[in-house]
């Protein structure tokens, strides 16, 4: 189900209160010329998936937490903050989740430049 | 009293793996568990990104080395989804039959270290581990290798089972039916054992729900879902498959769920033994396969050993796109710092090692 | 003292009236004597290691020597050969002082407890109470050595040692009471005379558990290991000790399984009595029969928690100790 993300946060709210309390993963694809986050979600109850994707604008990224009704989100969260660049907002811990790395840009992204060892193997 | 903050790790014997744990304790209770990822992150899903289909499997592999196989299944039936290949009838039970060996084996892993975090020595650990070694002599038999299998084709399987597979297998699962009797006996017998394990690390179902762990951690709360039971693969349906529920949601449940969940796996594979139909179970040969990717984007479960194992993947014709893992033990690590709060500082591996955790797994 | 007792035992025939001759046979008698019980210490931590090997299915140590009865050898020599390092935010003077006030305190206690029944380089009026004393003092140190390494483990370590000393030197001490009530006697040697005809293992059972669960306590060994829990606290108060002072500990880890087990045969089974071996042999194999039961424990429990332990000292341990010293008091008093 493709939603903005001004709705975003009233789906989120419609999505608890009908059962999907379970979150199956947060992730996100970029497309290159928009960057799509896939939130999944279970309701145990009758076993039903739903999947919010939201289109977001490479020069605008940022999503809100949703930590306040799934806390399996966080995690996620901070994944994607480390491996795509997306800011989420309205969350506490700002410690990064995997450890340090000096290099630049986001691995995940698909303009995230290779190293040149790494080239010359392929 | 003050908050001491000790650091546990990244080397340390009972974090089965490198993971780093900033505990802050009062005293003996622990106020705060921050754990620190990363020092195994590979970048597997980016590697799958400039590698063709194929090439894929063993990476996979590496990311759950208690359970290579399981990991191996789950990538390839994404792959086989995204290019909407069949899986032979007899390969869906070899598979089963294997994926539950495999299930097995790492299961045995969680009770040998389970008396390890206790402070037991090592002597459930080389019991359980003896046990092990019996399984993967028996994959090694059905796969030409002890440890790194990829085994899986699409479509079916590189090797075919060997004539007198079947008769060892099931020797084998006698044997070890007795002997878990045994080994559960000789921890649940012992009341410092249950001492140290009920009623520790507490689980709620609510919270277990809303941290989103899974698999045993999941079920010993009582939680009804496991992927075998409610989003059926393969032939667990024709094989009546039933999931294991506990409600204390503490270690013990969680120790207990595995040990129910060894049983019901020998079960499945003496049921897949009798109904296995005769034929094929070789897959598609790697330079038989057309690049042909029909769906855009696949979403695979699987019911690994540790948890529920979810691939999201955007398939492009030759390559994913993008392939997103859902690990298990990611999630069920992230759990940790809730379950531990208020515990004991000595509990906090007992906790640590119920979870079932593999690091690499988790780092991806 | 020491030389009286000395003189004592000798008999007229050997005794001196020069006290340099007296003391200089003392010091060959300890020496000697020091030396065959850390030949049986050694030992022990050869047997330690094959049955716990035979229980978890290994082959155990069988490459340095035969059955690899030297590999507890090389490992001390090479402990031995290793840096002494102690760590930067120690207290370098105690930290290095520690160990070897402990293997002192060892040596006194291997002395104290006589291995040749007839041959004692201390028999004094008091020399059951005088084991009991020093063997109180070496927790002490234990905290000491976990205090000034300066390490947080050890410090968690040596919270949790005041714990344990808390729950099990009060009832070990109670029912170590009730056997002086018993024989009427403070002395090692009256001790074992009482218990010619019947063990006090017999006459009192419930002091006789209560003791052996106390001395595993004091021994640090499981199901009380906690002080160097190595699943939570890498090794407790031995994390930052390395080297000669770690070989020390080891050596000292050892001798206490084996005068734990001498202790216990001597208390409460009987000590030297028995027939038709010599005296020596009797209490060796008393002391190694209990020593290897411990080691079985060790290899098939799991550790207890600090707050069990102290419900178990005060829920358990201590009322049945006094009940146990009423009884002693009551029926043999």
């Amino acid at each position: 189900m493709k939603i903005e993300r001004n709705k975003f946060a009233d789906s989120i709210f419609e999505m608890h209160e009908k059962g999907f309390t379970y979150l199956v993963k947060i992730t996100a694809v970029d497309y290159q010329k928009y960057l799509e986050m896939v939130y999944i979600f279970r309701n145990l109850e009758s076993i039903e998936e739903n999947t919010l994707e939201i289109d977001l604008d490479p020069s605008d990224l940022w999503m809100p937490s949703i930590t306040n009704y799934y806390k399996a989100a966080d995690w996620y969260e901070r994944e994607l903050q480390e491996m795509f660049g997306v800011e989420i907002k309205g969350r506490n811990a700002k410690r990064l989740l995997l450890e340090k790395w000096d290099g630049k840009g986001f691995p995940l992204r698909k303009n995230f430049e290779w190293n040149k060892q790494y080239e010359t193997m392929e | 009293m003050s908050i001491t903050r000790i650091n546990i790790g990244p080397i340390h014997p009972s974090t089965h793996g490198v993971c780093r744990l900033v505990v802050d304790v009062d005293g003996d209770t622990i106020v705060k568990v921050e754990p620190h990822i990363g020092f195994l992150h590979r970048g597997v899903e980016k590697l799958v990104e400039n590698r063709m289909y194929m090439q894929c499997p063993p990476y996979m592999e590496k990311l759950d080395y208690v359970a290579p196989m399981s990991m191996d299944d789950l990538y390839v039936g994404a792959v086989e989804a995204a290019l909407g290949v069949e899986v032979k009838e007899r390969a869906k039970y070899v598979r089963v039959i294997l994926l539950e060996l495999q299930r097995l084996a790492s299961h045995l892993f969680l009770i040998g270290s389970v008396g390890n975090d206790l402070g037991l020595m090592f002597t459930m650990f080389m019991w359980a581990f003896k046990d092990r070694d019996l399984i993967l002599k028996l994959l090694e038999e059905a796969t030409g290798q002890r440890m790194f299998y990829v085994n899986m084709r699409l479509g079916g399987l590189v090797n075919t089972l060997p004539k007198d597979f079947e008769e060892h297998t099931i020797d084998t699962l006698e044997g070890l039916e007795k002997r878990l009797k045994k080994y559960q006996a000789f921890l649940e017998k012992n009341p410092i054992f249950i001492e140290r394990m009920k009623g520790v690390g507490v689980l709620k179902k609510e919270d277990a729900i809303d941290l989103g762990v899974t698999g045993p951690v999941l079920r010993a709360s009582g939680v009804r879902y496991d992927v075998r039971k409610n989003n059926p693969y393969y032939v667990y349906r024709e094989l009546n498959f039933s999931e294991k529920v506990l409600y204390d949601g503490d270690n013990l449940a969680r120790f207990r769920v595995r040990i129910l969940e060894m049983y019901e796996s020998m079960r499945l594979i003496r049921a897949a033994f009798e109904k296995m139909p005769e034929g094929d179970e070789k897959g598609m040969p790697i330079r038989l396969i057309t690049p042909k990717a029909k769906n855009r984007i696949v979403v695979v479960n699987r019911e690994v050993p540790r948890g529920e194992g979810l691939i999201y993947m955007v398939a492009d014709p030759e390559k994913a796109y993008r392939l997103s893992i859902r690990a298990p033990s990611f999630i069920n690590l992230a759990a940790l710092e809730h379950i531990t709060k208020g515990a004991r500082i000595a509990d906090l591996f007992a906790i640590f090692g119920s979870l079932d955790l593999v690091m690499a797994d988790v780092d991806r | 003292m020491l030389i009286g007792s000395l003189e004592g035992i000798m008999g007229n025939g050997l005794s001196s009236h020069n006290p340099l001759v007296m003391l200089l046979f003392v010091v060959i008698y300890a020496v000697g004597v020091l030396i065959i019980m850390s030949a049986f210490a050694y030992v022990f931590g050869w047997i330690e290691r094959k049955i716990i090997a035979k229980i978890q299915l290994r082959h155990g140590p069988n490459q340095v020597g035969k059955y690899g009865i030297l590999q507890n050898l090389a490992d001390i020599v090479k402990l031995i050969s290793k840096e002494k390092a102690v760590p930067s935010n120690a207290d370098r003077s105690l930290f290095i002082l520690a160990p070897q006030l402990m293997l002192s305190l060892m040596v006194f206690l291997i002395l104290l407890v006589p291995i040749f029944p007839s041959l004692q380089v201390a028999n004094f009026g008091l020399s059951m109470l005088a084991i009991f004393v020093l063997l109180g003092f070496s927790p002490l140190i234990l905290f000491v050595i976990a205090f000034s390494s300066g390490n947080k483990f050890a410090d968690l370590s040596a919270q949790r040692s005041v714990l344990m000393l808390m729950s099990y030197e009060i009832p070990m001490i109670i029912t170590v009471a009730s056997v002086f009530l018993v024989s009427n006697s403070y002395n090692i040697q009256s001790i074992v005379a009482m218990q010619s005809k019947t063990w006090f293992a017999i006459m009192l059972p419930i002091g006789f558990i209560v003791f052996f669960i106390a001395m595993l306590a004091e021994l640090e060994r499981p199901p009380f290991d906690l002080m160097e829990a190595d699943s939570e606290l890498i090794a407790g108060w031995l994390t930052d000790v390395s080297a000669p002072y770690y070989a020390i500990a080891l050596f000292i880890d050892y001798t206490r399984m084996f005068l734990g087990g001498l202790l216990i045969s001597i208390l409460f089974l009987g000590g030297w009595n028995g027939p038709i071996l010599p005296p020596t042999v009797w209490l060796i194999v008393k002391a190694f029969v209990i020593a290897i039961f411990i080691i079985i424990i060790r290899a098939s429990t799991v550790r207890m928690r600090i707050d069990r332990v102290l419900r178990l000292g005060w829920v358990w341990l201590i009322p049945l100790a006094l009940i146990n010293l009423v009884m002693a008091y009551v029926l043999f008093g």
